[in-house]
């Protein structure tokens, strides 16, 4: 399976990591070498079979709708670099 | 105080109960050993002060008779396990600077039942790979043979295990990532059924593969420890509401075994030392009184693609989370939001956690959802009815964990190559089943592992076969 510039661009722009020129080739043969072998899958006919999302069939249970203060808001945002008044802060996205 | 390291955990239980020693001297001679020991690089954090107070906390417990059942035990916690005011990096230089503000459910169980956590393990980033060297902390040293790998992820709790550097160690296990270093240092390893222990706090990779586990220094010592990590979670949404059984009893109960050996899959592999170790370790089951029948798991083969395309996809959408703003890397060269997200995850992953994202952002997207993510979901549908139909005549399924023994450090470049470290072990976690590796014998000088299966919750029963297969055996026994 082959890796085109173009594919290799969209999967950077939806995966939100920078694909720099240096390791972009390195890259592509890692990728096509991971496809290649994924391609055996083409091997079975599954056009009857029902896909598994889960190895366990297990439905949702539901706790007691009362209120829990396990982790506190500060608590968490301690872990931010940029935060004030209960906000977190980033780059301006409206001009 | 040397001597106290190397007891099984059962015999600790025993002697601190007894008084025969204190659990400050077996802590104490647990941290000398860790420093002595530095080199192997087991460790990304450890709590000297704090277990050394714990320490003379649980001795107090015993001598008021209030002892729980872990008490004073000192062990050692992948550093996937968030512990609350502790750093918990998984390996990644994104979470370098992250404190947890809770702690994991498997942690918070342990604790509950007294055990000492002495550190937090080293492991591949993000729990992704097969030989520790993905790790931002550097890789892990084998014990056994400082130039080969402990095996991935886990690497750093099998090791800390064969090391002697603490009782026995929590791991996680999404293809392999506890049995294949399990069987690389020579230790026990189990990956419970999906959803038996909680996945609360633990940093996911694959949620609907990821499963906590130990490694031990034998089966019965997992037994015991897996009984106190395991139960219902109501914080996991995939936590099974199902009784725990007294594993610690069943591990030595009179039980009878019928084994399912794959044929076809034996008779293919190609390492001659690997397939002889696991004939001799199944035909000592069979004098011993197991019973044998031959199984057809057909489309077992297709479990690795079919993993590295579930796999990579559920750390696409995972590790999405990463975005430099909330907790985590977050990028000082940014002018944009953009740059904020780009530039805090380029800098904060590594390359294999990059190359997994990557693959599964190209597999989820359009355009080619159906023709990987949808197929492998259906393969990975008759791959777990493959073990159904197995499981309707036999109780356990015997294969090797891996197809070779370690390999030295650096030796592996290509992915492909790495990936198939783990073709023997991805089936089970396709299929949720539990699944363990205990020594089964040698190839190269190094350790080898037989991998056993169960049914599903039916851990005790393949810990009950790997104990009896220890009672015969010696290749678990180490210094």
């Amino acid at each position: 399976m082959k890796i085109t510039e173009q594919d290799l661009k969209n999967i950077s722009l939806l995966s939100k990591i920078k694909i720099d020129e240096e390791t972009s080739d390195s890259l592509v043969k890692d990728l096509e070498s991971i496809l290649t072998m994924v391609n055996k899958m083409d091997e079975l006919d599954t056009s009857k079979i029902n896909p598994l999302t889960h190895p366990i069939e297990n439905t949702q249970t539901l706790r007691e709708d009362i209120e829990k203060k396990d982790i506190e808001r500060e608590k968490l945002q301690e872990l931010s670099k940029e935060k004030d008044s209960g906000f977190y802060l980033t780059p301006k996205v409206i001009e | 105080m040397s001597e106290l390291i190397n007891l099984s955990l059962t015999d600790q239980i025993l002697g601190l109960a007894d008084k025969s020693f204190s659990s400050k001297e077996i802590t104490g001679a647990y941290l000398n050993e860790i420093k002595k020991k530095e080199s192997l690089n087991c460790f990304i954090s450890v709590f000297e002060e704090e277990s050394e107070e714990k320490a003379l906390m649980a001795d107090e417990n015993i001598a008021k008779n209030k002892a729980r059942p872990l008490e004073g035990i000192p062990i050692a916690h992948k550093d996937i396990f968030c512990i609350k005011d502790k750093k918990t990096t998984c390996g990644s230089k994104m979470l370098s600077n992250f404190i947890s503000p809770y702690s994991s459910e498997v942690f918070s169980k342990l604790d509950t039942a007294g055990a000492i956590t002495l550190g937090k393990t080293n492991m591949d980033e993000f729990a992704m790979g097969s030989s520790n060297e993905t790790s931002f902390y550097g890789n892990v040293l084998n014990p056994i043979n400082e130039k080969l790998s402990p095996g991935g992820s886990s690497g750093g709790s099998a090791a800390a295990v064969r090391a002697n550097l603490c009782s026995f160690a929590t791991a996680t296990d999404t293809g392999g990532s506890i049995r294949q270093p399990a069987s690389f240092c020579g230790v026990t390893g189990i990956k419970p059924t999906y959803g038996r222990v909680s996945r609360w706090g633990m940093i996911a990779f694959a949620s609907s593969l990821d499963q906590a586990g130990i490694i031990a220094k034998n089966a019965k010592d997992a037994a015991i420890a897996l009984k106190y990590m395991s139960g219902f979670d109501q914080k996991d949404s995939t936590s099974l509401n199902e009784e725990v059984k007294d594993l610690q009893k069943e591990v030595d109960a009179e039980q009878e075994h019928i084994i399912g050996i794959p044929k076809e899959l034996i008779e293919n592999i190609k390492n001659d030392q690997v397939r002889d170790s696991f004939k001799n370790a199944i035909s000592i089951l069979e004098k011993d009184g197991a019973k044998i029948e031959e199984i057809n798991l057909p489309h077992i083969e297709y479990s690795l693609p079919a993993y590295y395309v579930i796999a990579p996809a559920e750390c696409s959408a995972n590790l999405a989370r990463y975005d430099g703003i909330r907790f985590g890397h977050r990028s000082e060269s940014v002018s944009s939001l953009e740059d904020l997200y780009v530039n805090s995850r380029t800098e904060g992953f590594g390359r294999e956690v990059k190359n997994r994202i990557f693959i599964g952002t190209f597999c989820l997207s359009a355009g080619y959802y159906d023709a990987f993510y949808n197929k492998a979901l259906k393969i990975r549908n008759l791959i777990k009815s493959d073990f159904d139909e197995a499981f309707k005549k036999v109780s356990s399924i015997a294969m090797p964990t891996c197809s070779n023994s370690s390999f030295e450090l650096g030796s592996i470049s290509d992915p492909v190559e790495m990936y198939e470290q783990d073709i023997y072990t991805i089936p089970a976690n396709l299929a949720g089943l539990p699944a363990l590796s205990i020594p089964s014998g040698t190839a190269d000088e190094m350790p080898i592992g037989l991998q056993l299966i169960g049914n599903y919750l039916e851990e005790g029963r393949i810990l009950n076969l790997a104990n009896k297969f220890q009672k015969l055996t010696n290749f678990h026994e180490f210094k």
